[in-house]
């Protein structure tokens, strides 16, 4: 769609008049001569840039004699230099110093970067739009050190996102702050709107945000149209992905023959499948028949333009991906329309932007039954994707999931792309809109209102087959969910700011409410029409029996009072005083309010007459201390309810009668987590800021942490063991980020990097029982003074090699430990000496919690060309790689490759003997509590490499472009790992029920989605 | 601003609000039959009653189920299936305990209201009456649960008293039979009776289990109760709530099922089957995670009925490669002969039949809805004659037997065998039990009852060579439990 208008605008652009030519040089204030800087024709499309000298020449229609030339290059300071018919202008060009004048949105209000005292991290969204994402989440990754970044890799899917590690056990997603709409800023924000992305992170910061800032706040700036001419940009991309790596399992001839040695070893005759009725044509590569080249296609078109009392942008995009599964896509089209109107005293604005976006997957991709990225590698190569001979009334198509003599119940994945579709619509609205009225120089009123509305449809088919062996049928069926979320903000809030002298004083106060409300509609019916070989798939097409339900499950009401004072002191000492009270409707009465305070100071040591060292241009300290909530209940959670779903059979006819009682027990005292931070930092530049540094350092406390206490099971409770606020956790850690620039040659580069450490530690979970310090969740213990979900597990220690080794394994009574093993089998520490391996024998065996993440980007540009590097490192923790266990099972599943089990002849291997798990030893060495699947994680990423080429002006001014951009990019290019799986960036146990497991297994590999390598081609270009 | 901040639950009301009306009564005494198809109670429950019995092996992939619900290798004190029925028994007891607690308030017909509050009795008993029998010492629960309730062990005789208690009251209240036919699947004096006399001979008080059994047997209840002629009516859907049924579990096949809680709001899609049958289903059909010893088959075949011909409640009970007398070649396992489907192998393997809906459908499905005749008149018979002849009435025993084998076509054992010893005539009441009765989930309670569990049986179920006595009678109570409630104590040597 790109092409062809490019080529109209070439077509139709030209100038054949006389002209004369101007010459001159553009040099930097050493003198130098500045390369690569554009010089335009004002109001024209005319202009050039010079070259390695600095020098240039333009040349100048007749008639624009008396015109005005631009200057321009990014770091310096635009110039405009009026002609008056000279045809030399020589123009220096001086340094921005915009670094420090930049203005930073802190909530409610924007602040000199200069004078901030917390902890905010300043995204450019330019690095982060250079990455083909899902996700604005997914694009900070390795960007701002604090922030933590998993993907999920999956269309559509949000990136897992933690500011400063993780302090609740419930809910550890930040707030989102779009153009003061607090509102999430999921799939359906375009990337390409952003402006600039903030992330706070400490008290100071967040504290306006009161009750719900705690897991730290994105404030999320979208772009504005600016004073001038319409200008039209334009951008496109188009990138193919594919996963890079796979399981490397074996074909179905090594297949047969492994399987038959594994019968044999256990005295067993193996399986017709694999022995007298083997298939060589049957040969399946499951992993190749679910796992594709994708693609992924970003176009953006936008108009903007203003003038003095002013601005629009309209902006339209369409994002579409198509996954590197099959039957896994999403797409996005979006408008967004921005404008801003002063008149008099009087400025009027708003953001809106609606978007549609689809999700197309399978229900239960996030259950390691149904993930193709657990199952395919899993799955018998002996087994067909479709074979007539599986063709029954329950499963028509045919589709193969084995038989008796093959017996495995790992899924077809195929099977269930085809049978179980499923898609999610989004058509959503957000958007602001407010009237500020400047009632003096110093004091300004705002009115601001925002809603979101989310029309969320929800459609899932189920045909008639069957995918996993001896797995119950299912009639056919369709179901739809239609939910309207509604999320509306008032806000009232007056801004001053003025200044006595050296004594400068700005702030904010104001109150604001919010009101979210979610209703939603459901019904299906089952048993759908079938016409040749189509299925009708509405629900009124649909033959059986129908369902039906709806509610409100999400209805809450929040009111704050939020007030900031910043004061200043001739730019030298720096004052915050930030608190919030608010109040939330999820609370009993008696819990209801809470009052959010913070405090910071800063010292800006560069400031101080004695402070005389020339390198340094810029030195500030700057600590802060304050208290953050978190809201992690649903709407009702404080008061104990009748349940109406059960159901009770009586009559001849055997009909369900509806019963009603009480399920779950619950506790009416539930509060707000609080989290209260301490945070202490330097920013300091060198230079003459050529160089920037800043370290963070923070101890943060979370008590009152909402926890699903265990109740014992003779409470008889259902839905959830129900909350109480039990838990509580400290995070620690240094971040440091580092930027060099260097801009004064023609090859200018600039580098930065960042590194971040988090220490997690669990200072109460809670009583659990008499001396229980700890909550277990899945192979993860949480213990009081540990991390959050540290593995644990069984040690290993190697294989036995001799009958002799293994009935001299005894413990200090001489019992034997592991009388059932058999030289092959793995040896496993009897840590409590009892004599015998069980769970009690657990220990810590490792962190899911990285030591230290960094993130590094390079950038240069000479002349025409530029180039951006970004890596992220993420090192010291462990994965536990359920994908591999499974496999190296031996149980019901394909082998890896190159597995070299144990025998009396191969004994120099790390892996066990091969056999049926009919014997003791054999499920033994198959415990999955075990540190055998234990792995390194740590990784090093080439996360995006990109080439750009600025087309010359002088090409592009008879197209009538001002400027334009092509690129390449390779994105995941490599990752340097010893981890064994497909990718060590994982974002865990996806439980989509339960927050708690999500956050406690947050390094178990169940078929994480792993980041697919993408090469992309784009252009960008404005008119 | 501040009452903007109390906002009602448009989705459920709140507890204060109900409790008021006749309709709440009743469905708080629905909610409690509800409890009966959750997973745990319709599907594992039978696992421990019928696996773990010499009746019953797994032979299942899942090793955690052989190891638990078989070989009486206990993985972990909280394993999950075994403390998702100790939890489920539990949800069914806060059900009935807010009925009870709750109802009396009620203004209400008085009839109807105690009928109510006897139904809450008789299913709060039966749920005490399988924590009874399979944990023994638990803590007793007989007001709504809150948070704060920290109970302590009550020793298993004073369960079992409270379970008489139950029992006593309610089929005081209850009617005999229902005149509303929707009301049919509602637990009636006749199964108030049937249980308190199971809960009495557990206990081995078989004087006091007379007196309901006699009810049953000659008193009211004989004029509501007898034998089907067709054995095989008592597990065909076609067949349910018949004259044989004294206490049935209804499950019915809901097409839109896709969960098990019946506390899910999604409701329409609550599956109020059981997945028992897909659990039991030969290879090819369902999981096959429970089957039955071979020795039961060989049991059978041991005495031919009065026309020669094989006993015909084997093939009722199994399939295998002879459920068809003629052999493989002719046994249907689900619309293919055994031969067909699986060749040579599974030969030696034996599958409990009772649950399963291949008399109608070539499938299985999580959804069975074939009902579970939980007691049904013949066990009372037995019982009956157990009770008799524990008490010294030997030959009036022999009525009852020979009523049930006569039914299956066996000579009477009057005639077989007359004028047994007491010891004796247990020891073929013992037979005639596992004959009528194998793969109902009677047989736990019965090897627990006769004093019969222990590593001898591993002749005939190797599983129990690693039963030991004293200890695995009982499970252990789930180590959750003993650790939030201190108050709690472990059962005998776990």
């Amino acid at each position: 769609a790109l092409w062809p208008m490019l080529a109209f605008a070439l077509f139709f652009s030209s100038n054949l008049y006389a002209q004369t030519s101007v010459t001159g040089t553009v040099s930097g204030t050493n003198g130098e001569g500045l390369p690569g800087v554009t010089v335009l024709l004002k109001g024209s499309t005319n202009g050039t840039t010079t070259d390695v000298g600095g020098n240039y020449t333009l040349s100048v229609p007749a008639g624009q004699e008396n015109g005005t030339l631009t200057f321009s290059f990014i770091g310096y300071t635009s110039q405009e230099v009026p002609l008056n018919n000279r045809t030399t202008v020589n123009v220096t060009l001086a340094e921005d110093t915009k670094a420090l004048q930049e203005v930073v949105v802190i909530g409610y209000q924007t602040v000199r970067k200069q004078d901030l005292t917390g902890a905010v991290s300043v995204i450019n969204p330019a690095a982060a739009n250079r990455v083909a994402t899902n996700s604005v989440a997914e694009s900070l990754q390795g960007l701002a050190p604090g922030v933590t970044v998993r993907n999920s890799g999956a269309p559509g899917q949000m990136a897992r996102i933690e500011v400063r590690g993780a302090a609740s056990f419930a809910n550890t997603d930040p707030l989102y702050v779009i153009d003061g709409m607090i509102a999430d800023a999921n799939t359906t924000i375009n990337n390409n709107d952003i402006e600039s992305i903030q992330v706070l992170k400490d008290a100071s910061a967040a504290a306006i945000y009161g009750a719900r800032a705690a897991n730290g706040v994105v404030i999320i700036t979208t772009k504005q149209g600016k004073e001038g001419p319409a200008k039209v940009s334009l951008s496109a991309r188009y990138g193919v992905q594919y996963i890079p790596k796979r399981y490397d399992v074996m074909n179905s001839s090594d297949f047969a023959a492994m399987q038959r040695t594994q019968y044999e070893n256990s005295g067993q005759t193996p399986p017709a499948s694999v022995g007298s009725a083997f298939n060589p044509n049957i040969n399946t590569d499951w992993q190749d028949e679910v796992m594709r080249t994708g693609n992924v296609q970003d176009y953006n078109l936008s108009l903007s333009g203003g003038s003095k009392t002013g601005t629009y942008l309209i902006s339209a995009s369409y994002f579409t991906n198509k996954g590197v599964l099959i039957g896994n896509s999403f797409d996005r089209g979006t408008l967004r329309v921005n404008t801003r109107s002063t008149k008099g005293r009087i400025t009027f604005g708003e953001n809106l932007v609606l978007s549609n976006s689809n999700t197309r997957d399978i229900p239960g991709t996030n259950t390691t039954e149904i993930n193709p990225f657990y199952n395919a590698p899993q799955m018998l190569p002996i087994i067909p994707v479709r074979d007539p001979s599986y063709v029954n009334a329950t499963n028509p198509t045919g589709w193969g999931f084995g038989r008796v003599d093959a017996v495995t119940y790992v899924s077809n994945p195929v099977a269930i792309v085809d049978l179980n579709p499923r898609k999610f619509n989004y058509a959503k609205l957000v958007g602001n809109a407010f009237v500020d009225v400047k009632i003096a120089d110093w004091l300004t009123y705002r009115f601001n209102t925002g809603a979101e509305v989310s029309f969320d449809h929800y459609n899932e088919i189920r045909k008639l087959g069957v995918w996993e062996f001896n797995a119950a049928p299912r009639n056919s069926s369709v179901d739809e969910d239609r939910s309207r979320y509604l999320n509306l903000l008032l806000e009232n809030t007056l801004n001053f700011n003025k200044t006595f002298g050296v004594h400068s004083i700005n702030g904010v106060v104001g109150v604001t409410q919010q009101h979210i409300t979610r209703e939603n509609t459901s019904g299906g019916r089952s048993d759908l029409q079938l016409y040749n070989n189509q299925y009708l798939t509405t629900i009124g097409s649909a033959s059986g029996t129908s369902v039906a339900g709806g509610g409100r499950p999400i209805d809450y009401r929040l009111f704050g009072y939020l007030g900031r004072i910043i004061y200043s002191y001739n730019d030298k000492y720096l004052l915050t005083l930030t608190g919030r009270i608010d109040q939330d409707s999820r609370f009993s009465e008696k819990n209801r309010t809470g009052f959010f305070p913070s405090v910071a100071a800063g010292w800006r040591i560069s400031k101080e007459n004695f402070f005389n060292v020339g390198w340094v241009s810029d030195l500030k300290l700057n600590a802060s201390y304050g208290q953050l909530g978190i809201v992690t209940l649903n709407s009702w959670d404080y008061t104990a309810f009748i349940n109406n779903s059960p159901r009770a059979i009586f009559g001849p006819n055997q009909t369900p009668f509806v019963g009603s009682t009480q399920a779950q027990v619950i506790n009416e005292n539930l509060k707000w987590e609080e989290r209260t931070v301490r945070n202490i930092g330097i920013d300091a530049g060198f230079l003459n800021n050529s160089l920037v540094v800043s370290l963070e350092a923070y101890n943060s406390l979370s008590k009152d942490n909402l926890l699903q206490l265990s109740v014992p099971g003779y409470l008889g409770n259902l839905r959830g063991d129900p909350f109480a606020n039990a838990g509580s956790i400290r995070n620690k850690g240094i971040e440091f980020s580092a930027t060099y620039r260097n801009s004064n040659r023609p090859l200018k580069w600039d580098v930065s990097g960042n590194f971040t450490t988090i220490r997690n530690e669990v200072e109460s979970v809670g009583f659990q029982g008499e001396g229980i310090n700890y909550i277990q969740s899945g192979n993860t213990r949480t213990q009081v003074g540990r991390s959050l979900g540290e593995w644990y597990l069984l040690q290993t220690d190697g294989l036995f090699q001799t009958q002799e080794e293994v009935n001299n394994y005894v413990n200090s009574a001489g019992v034997r430990i592991q009388p059932n093993a058999k030289p092959g089998d793995v040896r496993y520490i009897d840590q409590n000496g009892d004599g015998t391996i069980n769970s009690d024998d657990r220990t810590f065996r490792g962190s899911p919690w990285p030591k230290l993440q960094t993130g590094a980007q390079f950038n240069a540009s000479y002349k025409q060309f530029s180039l951006n590097l970004q890596l992220v490192g993420v090192f010291g923790y462990k994965i536990y790689n359920d994908v591999r266990r499974s496999l190296d099972s031996y149980q019901q599943t394909n082998f890896r490759s190159d597995i070299n089990p144990w025998s009396p002849t191969n004994t120099d291997t790390s892996d066990p003997r091969i056999a049926l798990n009919t014997e003791q030893g054999i499920i033994d060495n198959n415990r999955g509590e075990s540190d055998r699947w234990l792995e390194n994680g740590s990784y090093v990423r080439m996360r995006n490499v990109e080439l750009g080429y600025n087309v010359p002006p002088t090409f592009l001014s008879r197209a009538g472009i001002q400027n334009a951009r092509v690129f390449i990019s390779g994105q995941n290019l490599f990752t340097i790992t010893k981890y064994s799986g497909l990718d060590p960036d994982v974002v865990g146990n996806p439980d989509p029920n339960n927050a708690q497991v999500r956050i406690l297994q947050r390094g178990v590999d169940l078929g994480n989605w792993p980041a697919s390598r993408v090469f992309s081609l784009g252009v960008q270009c404005d008119f | 601003c501040e009452d903007k901040l109390d906002i009602v639950n448009p989705n459920q009301p709140t507890v204060e609000v109900f409790w008021k009306t006749a309709d709440d009564a009743q469905k708080g005494v629905n909610a409690i039959y509800s409890t009966l198809h959750r997973g745990a109670i319709s599907r594992w429950l039978p696992f421990y009653y019928i696996i773990r019995s010499d009746e019953g092996r797994s032979q299942s992939p899942a090793t955690d189920i052989v190891n638990n619900m078989d070989q009486f290798l206990i993985t972990d004190y909280n394993y999950g299936a075994a403390y998702d029925i100790y939890r489920d028994n539990y949800v069914g007891i806060f059900r009935a305990n807010q009925v009870i607690a709750n109802v009396p308030a009620i203004q209400m017909d008085e009839t109807r209201k105690q009928q109510l509050i006897g139904e809450a009795k008789v299913l709060r008993g039966l749920f005490y009456f399988h924590l009874a029998t399979l944990w023994g010492n638990v803590p007793l629960m007989l007001e709504p649960s809150t948070t704060a309730d920290r109970p302590t062990t009550t020793p298993q005789a004073q369960v079992w008293a409270q379970i008489e208690k139950d029992l006593t009251e309610a089929a005081a209240a209850l009617p005999v039979q229902y005149t509303n036919p929707d009301d049919l699947g509602r637990v009636t004096k006749g199964a108030a009776y049937a249980l308190l006399a199971k809960a009495y001979l557990q206990q081995r008080k078989y004087n006091e289990a007379l007196t309901p059994l006699q009810w049953l047997v000659t008193g009211e209840g004989s004029s509501i109760y007898s034998l089907m002629p067709n054995y095989r009516d008592n597990f065909l859907i076609t067949t349910e709530n018949n004259a044989e049924s004294v206490f049935e579990w209804q499950f019915q096949r809901n097409p839109t099922e896709n969960h098990d809680d019946d506390t899910d709001p999604r409701a329409d899609n609550l599956n109020y089957g059981t997945s028992i049958a897909q659990f039991f289903a030969p290879p090819g059909i369902g999981w096959s995670d429970g089957e039955a010893q071979r020795w039961v088959v060989h049991q059978f075949l041991k005495e031919p009925t009065v026309t020669g011909q094989r006993d015909p409640r084997l093939a009722a009970t199994f399939l295998y490669d002879s459920t068809d007398v003629r052999g493989p070649q002719f046994t249907q396992i689900y619309g293919q002969t055994f031969t067909q489907r699986y060749g040579t192998n599974n030969q030696n393997r034996v599958w409990f039949r009772k649950f399963l809906n291949d008399h109608w459908k070539n499938e299985e499905g999580y959804n069975s809805p074939n009902n579970w005749r939980y007691i049904r008149y013949a066990d009372v018979l037995l019982m009956y004659a157990e009770a008799l002849n524990a008490t010294g009435n030997t030959t009036q025993a022999y009525t009852y037997v020979d009523q049930v084998r006569q039914r299956a076509g066996l000579a009477p054992l009057s005639e077989t065998q007359p004028n047994l010893p007491q010891d004796q005539f247990l020891a073929r009441l013992k037979t005639e039990r596992l004959l009528e009765l194998a793969g109902e989930g009677h047989r736990w309670n019965d090897l627990a009852r006769w004093g019969d569990l222990g590593p001898e049986l591993a002749q005939r179920d190797p599983a129990f060579s690693t039963f030991t006595k004293g200890k695995n009678e009982l499970l252990p109570i789930p180590q959750q439990e003993t650790d939030i409630n201190p108050n709690l104590s472990q059962n005998p040597n776990y």
